[in-house]
């Protein structure tokens, strides 16, 4: 299978280890996500009010160049990128006078042919959700790849860790682009089981962790992240595992942070679910890990479940 | 001072500029409160999230816009998602802050982020950040 | 040729504000046929009604044309003042000039006008065309079968009884009761519900004009008011009825344990159970859906130790009909499924529940004998948050509707915990407490004041678990202040919605709802206990949330109309159904499948020593509503006064300048 791939600007430079375990987990799994030749930042939030030409235009250009590769789907693996390009396409599918405005807009675009060099000025109509669906990755590996399937890859199970999955806002809020029910999801429970792991139920799971006022107001910020990394710990998990980056910088970069505010704050590893996801499937552990974005300890854990690399 | 309820003030501009500026009928919200109920920032906020649909429906826009909640909403949508009415907050909030910026009020300003936090912080978060406090 | 009369009403100025009344007159009085036309202010109005009345005399009229409002609120009333003056009734009709005409064209007088004209026109090439019709007269079964034997149902049952009618009861469970059986008091008068109840369920019982009937099911119905067939199914209870003595010896041996339904999941009971020490009828059941096998080879305990031997393994099913004049639909409601509420744990956390589990709790007969416990670990409960409106009131996620007996229900239950639990605190997150009936104000003012129940203006956002407590997280809207209560049980008050099993039954017996499931009243003011479906009076939450009170004096309502149509010697049925024109049938039967209540059959007989196919008209099924006409290509068969023809004047004459 080989789908086109947006990995978006973060996970690029800060969330490398997202991406180099998304790339290696699905390598594995014989999915081949072929990245877009040409993509820009999708803007990271959506634009809620006004006339939002501007704020569109990114994430339409994006989606328009999926189409450009004769395909109907796109997977993204950033949880902030899938709300912004999942809402953009439904509105515009939705609007006709938005969709004529965005796709004159961007039809003054110009894009260089990379065999002959030549400036192309055509561009497809793009049409919203008719032309190209989005999906997360969490969506690929229920939908397309199969949770059963994939049990049957895994070689490295997960020996009953236990892992709190954390699904946080955007992938489940508005409802109308939800990848699951807001309030009781469960297909990242369900990945999880499949890889060996015992899925951990918390009530925080789709608390907000504070987002971008981690920049704005740090102290402020503190609290929502202590809150959901102590109720996954109170429910007895080992790990926490997130699907975005921002949340990964308030709940894991910041540790130290959160301690110095709540000094009973316990604090345990997290991972992006992908890092998990590869480990379980035999990639080895440097490709599946991105060990310098650990802040908090983690081979000790991975060594106490058994996930050690044979070859060292 | 009494709030005069028969001037020109109430529901005069604000309520019908909201409308325009984002499609949001604020008369629908009939003050459940269960957006500040599950706010995940409400301890850090002047107003109550509800008290700031209040204030757009009886026209106060001086109050509302001098508040430092406008400023606080991440557009988390857990309100959004719970409203009975299906108020869509963060989207108001949205357009308080571009109000608010337009006519000159106090608020907090993406250059008040210090640089080191900028270099270290995801670009999600620089980019999400920069565009919501610079509405 | 006819003689017809023409009166343009001007309604006030409903009509006459936009329809020049002058103009259609004058343009009327020189129409042919018509010898007299004239406009008067109301002439439905008593003065209105004399003046028709004597003008058919006065110009010897022989139909009439009341160019008015819609035939639906005054057709009644005209016909009625025609008879009065000696005509047949079907020759006065009722041209519609408002509803159909000034009241949507406002703005265009002189087009309207116009308008008005052409529609009177045409109702009088109807009138022209019209016969005179003898209205169908049919018996009258004098029994009600009532559905749903809670305290709805009960009381119709009761008050037809009394009118001298007879009565069948029939309730799909075990026994008679209802949910008002399953409360512990009822709120304003904190009454034991059971002990005002059970004497209701004993007097019907003991009624000799009423058939307790439980355990049945009515699987489907056919006829028309007054003459109902109705099929009823008897599940096999295999226990037999008078022969089971209640020695509980059964009960020892049974090794299967289920849920109790009727302490809400919080108790257990048997496979062959009572489901409550006053049920009636009296007798035990075998739920065979959890018998482990009806068979002496699988089980097989409790009819070794039954000594009276009522236990009987060879009871079967059985299907029967009876007739019936009138239904009365009393079948109650459910509650909301708490799983669909993601926000509050769906179903997750034990010391989350429903009002409905708190009143077992609260109930001296219930599973911890009224002492308030917590269901997860019995300890008794110090903090406990009562939600309003989980729910309801939601458009956006749930229910739209106010469930109307939520904010007297849950004031109640605070203060019955705050006498059981001097030392507890009960507190209520509310958006509005609503107390609209007769003593409920000041009963909500005695929880606050009295038994110092914390009332919270805010609905609540969420509740989780933490540790051995569950965190609700509210919001004080009316002193803007985010709150916290780390509760040891939570009470929600889930929006009330129709039966299981109503959908399906209203289905089958054709009885239309509104979106939510709810039985529709045949007038949402003025007749609030009939169906439009003639024959079927509604009693209780079936036809939208209610308290007690008001279901009591709905089913006597529904009751008193139900003997208003038992007193009559016979029914009078409206004439204008279909009749086949025997000239034009040949039997091609294209109108038989359509029919959408199966009136026509096709026969066959030999006349003129030839055989003829036609088709015969059942004239008790048949509602006129025309889908035969529309299917027959030779004009064969027609509704009595809306022949093709006449509907092809009535067109012409509108098309006409």
């Amino acid at each position: 299978m080989e789908i086109p791939y947006y990995p978006g600007c973060t996970l690029k430079v800060k969330a490398t280890a997202l991406e180099q375990s998304t790339v290696a987990a699905f390598a594995a799994l014989n999915v081949s996500l072929k990245e877009l030749p040409r993509w820009t930042c999708c803007g990271a939030v959506y634009p809620l009010m006004g006339t939002r030409i501007a704020g569109l235009a990114a994430p339409i250009r994006i989606l328009r160049e999926a189409k450009l590769m004769g395909s109907d789907t796109m997977v993204t693996a950033c949880a902030f990128c899938f709300n912004v390009l999942k809402r953009a396409n439904r509105d515009i599918a939705a609007d006709p006078l938005c969709k004529r405005r965005i796709n004159a807009y961007l039809a003054d675009d110009v894009r260089v042919d990379e065999a002959t060099n030549e400036k192309i000025m055509q561009w497809p109509e793009y049409a919203g959700e008719d032309d190209v669906k989005v999906l997360h990755l969490l969506e690929l590996l229920r939908d397309r790849v199969g949770f059963g399937k994939l049990s049957a890859a895994v070689k490295k199970p997960l020996r009953g860790l236990r892992v709190a999955p954390y699904y946080g806002c955007t992938l489940l809020r508005p409802k109308e682009i939800a990848l699951d029910d807001p309030e009781q999801p469960v297909i990242m429970h369900d990945l999880l089981r499949s890889l060996g792991a015992e899925p951990v139920d918390f009530p925080f799971l789709n608390e907000c962790c504070a987002s971008f006022l981690s920049l704005a107001k740090p102290e402020t910020a503190l609290r929502p992240s202590y809150q959901i990394v102590s109720s996954a710990e109170a429910e007895g998990a080992q790990v926490l595992a997130v699907t975005c980056p921002l949340c990964y910088y308030n709940m894991e970069s910041r540790q130290s942070e959160i301690r110095e505010q709540y000094p009973d704050f316990k604090g345990m590893p997290v991972f992006y679910f992908t890092e998990l996801l590869a480990l379980a499937l035999g990639v080895s552990l440097d490709q599946a890990i991105g060990w310098k974005d650990h802040t908090v300890e983690v081979r000790g854990l991975l060594e106490s479940v058994g996930l050690r690399d044979r070859d060292k | 001072m009494r709030v005069d309820l028969s001037s020109d003030e109430i529901r005069s501009s604000l309520v019908a500029e909201i409308e325009e500026l984002c499609g949001q009928d604020v008369l629908k919200c009939y003050q459940c409160g269960r957006c500040s109920a599950g706010c995940p920032i409400v301890e850090e906020m002047d107003l109550l999230p509800n008290q700031v649909s209040r204030l757009i429906q009886l026209g106060l826009e001086q109050e509302v816009l001098n508040s430092k909640t406008v400023w606080l909403c991440v557009s988390c949508f857990m309100c959004q998602s719970r409203c009975p009415q299906g108020v869509d907050l963060p989207t108001l909030m949205d357009s308080l802050r571009y109000l608010a910026t337009k006519r000159g009020y106090d608020r907090f300003g993406p250059n008040e982020i210090d640089r080191e936090t900028i270099m270290r912080a995801p670009q999600q978060g620089v980019v999400s950040a920069y565009r919501k406090l610079s509405s | 040729m006819k003689r017809i009369g023409v009166f343009v009403c001007h309604c006030g100025i409903n009509i006459a504000g936009t329809v020049d009344v002058q103009r259609v007159v004058d343009a009327l009085s020189s129409y042919p046929g018509v010898v007299h036309a004239q406009d008067y202010i109301f002439v439905c109005s008593e003065p209105g009604q004399a003046l028709i009345r004597e003008t058919i005399k006065s110009k010897q009229l022989d139909s009439v044309v009341v160019a008015a409002c819609s035939a639906s609120l005054h057709e009644g009333t005209f016909r009625g003042v025609a008879k009065d003056a000696g005509l047949n009734p079907y020759q006065c009709e009722m041209a519609n000039i408002r509803e159909q005409c000034s009241w949507v064209h406002q703005e265009e007088k002189g087009l309207a006008t116009q308008k008005a004209v052409r529609i009177v026109r045409s109702i009088v090439e109807a009138v022209r065309l019209n016969k005179d019709l003898q209205p169908i007269r049919v018996p009258v079964t004098r029994r009600a079968v009532v559905i749903g034997g809670g305290i709805a149902g009960i009381q119709a049952a009761l008050d037809i009884a009394d009118a001298g009618h007879e009565v069948l009861l029939v309730e799909k469970n075990p026994s008679i009761g209802g949910r008002m059986i399953q409360l512990s008091e009822t709120f304003p008068t904190l009454d034991c519900s059971q002990c005002i109840l059970t004497p209701k369920m004993v007097a019907v019982s003991r009624h000799p004009k009423i058939k307790v009937l439980t355990y049945h099911e009515v699987v489907d119905m056919s006829g028309y008011v007054g003459n109902f067939k109705v099929k009823l199914l008897k599940k096999p209870r295999y226990v037999k009825e008078g022969t089971c003595n209640l020695c509980n010896k059964c009960l020892d041996v049974c090794p299967v344990v289920v849920p109790s339904e009727f302490d809400a999941g919080l108790a257990w009971r048997k496979a062959i159970y009572l489901p409550f020490p006053q049920a009636v009828p009296s007798v035990y059941t075998l739920d065979e859906r959890v018998c482990l096998g009806l068979d002496p080879l699988r089980c097989g305990k409790c009819s070794e130790v039954c000594a009276p031997k009522a236990i009987d393994y060879n009871m079967r099913e059985e299907v029967f009909e009876v007739e019936a004049g009138a239904v009365v639909v009393a079948t109650g409601f459910d509650l909301y499924p708490m799983s669909k509420l993601g926000e509050y744990g769906g179903e997750k956390y034990e010391d989350v529940i429903s009002g409905l589990e708190f009143e077992r709790i609260l109930s001296a007969s219930g599973p911890t004998k009224g002492q308030v416990r917590r269901p997860s670990d019995g300890k008794e409960p110090k903090e406990v948050v009562f939600i309003q409106c989980a729910g309801s009131r939601d458009p956006e996620n749930h229910k739209p509707y106010c469930s109307k007996i939520c904010c007297m229900y849950t004031a109640k239950h605070a203060m019955l915990y705050k006498h059981r639990v001097h030392d507890g605190n009960a507190h209520v997150f509310y958006i509005d407490v609503r107390t609209p009936g007769k003593d409920f104000e000041e009963f909500y003012q005695r929880a606050v004041e009295e038994d110092r129940v914390n009332y919270v203006r805010g609905k609540v956002s969420k509740v989780f678990k933490q540790g051995d407590k569950i965190v609700v997280w509210g919001a004080d809207t009316l002193s803007g202040k985010k709150v916290e209560v780390k509760a040891d049980l939570v009470v929600l008050a889930l929006p009330l919605v129709p039966a299981a099993g109503a959908e399906e039954l209203f289905k089958k017996l054709r009885l239309s709802t509104n979106k939510h499931g709810f039985l529709q009243e045949a007038h949402p003011k003025l007749r609030p206990v009939e169906h439009p479906n003639s024959g079927f009076y509604l009693a209780g939450v079936a036809q939208g949330p209610k308290d007690i009170p008001e279901a009591v004096a709905q089913a006597s309502g529904a009751a008193s109309k139900v003997a208003a149509l038992f007193s009559g010697v016979e029914l009078l049925r409206e004439p204008t159904i279909a009749e086949v024109v025997d000239e034009l049938c040949d039997g091609c039967a294209f109108c038989v499948d359509p029919c959408p209540v199966q009136a026509i059959t096709l026969v066959e007989y030999i006349r003129d020593g030839e055989l003829k196919k036609t088709v015969k008209v059942n004239e008790a099924l048949c509602m006129g509503c025309g889908v035969c006409m529309a299917t027959c290509p030779k004009k064969g068969i027609a509704v009595r006064n809306f022949t093709t023809d006449r509907f092809l004047s009535m067109v012409d004459a509108m098309l006409t300048d």
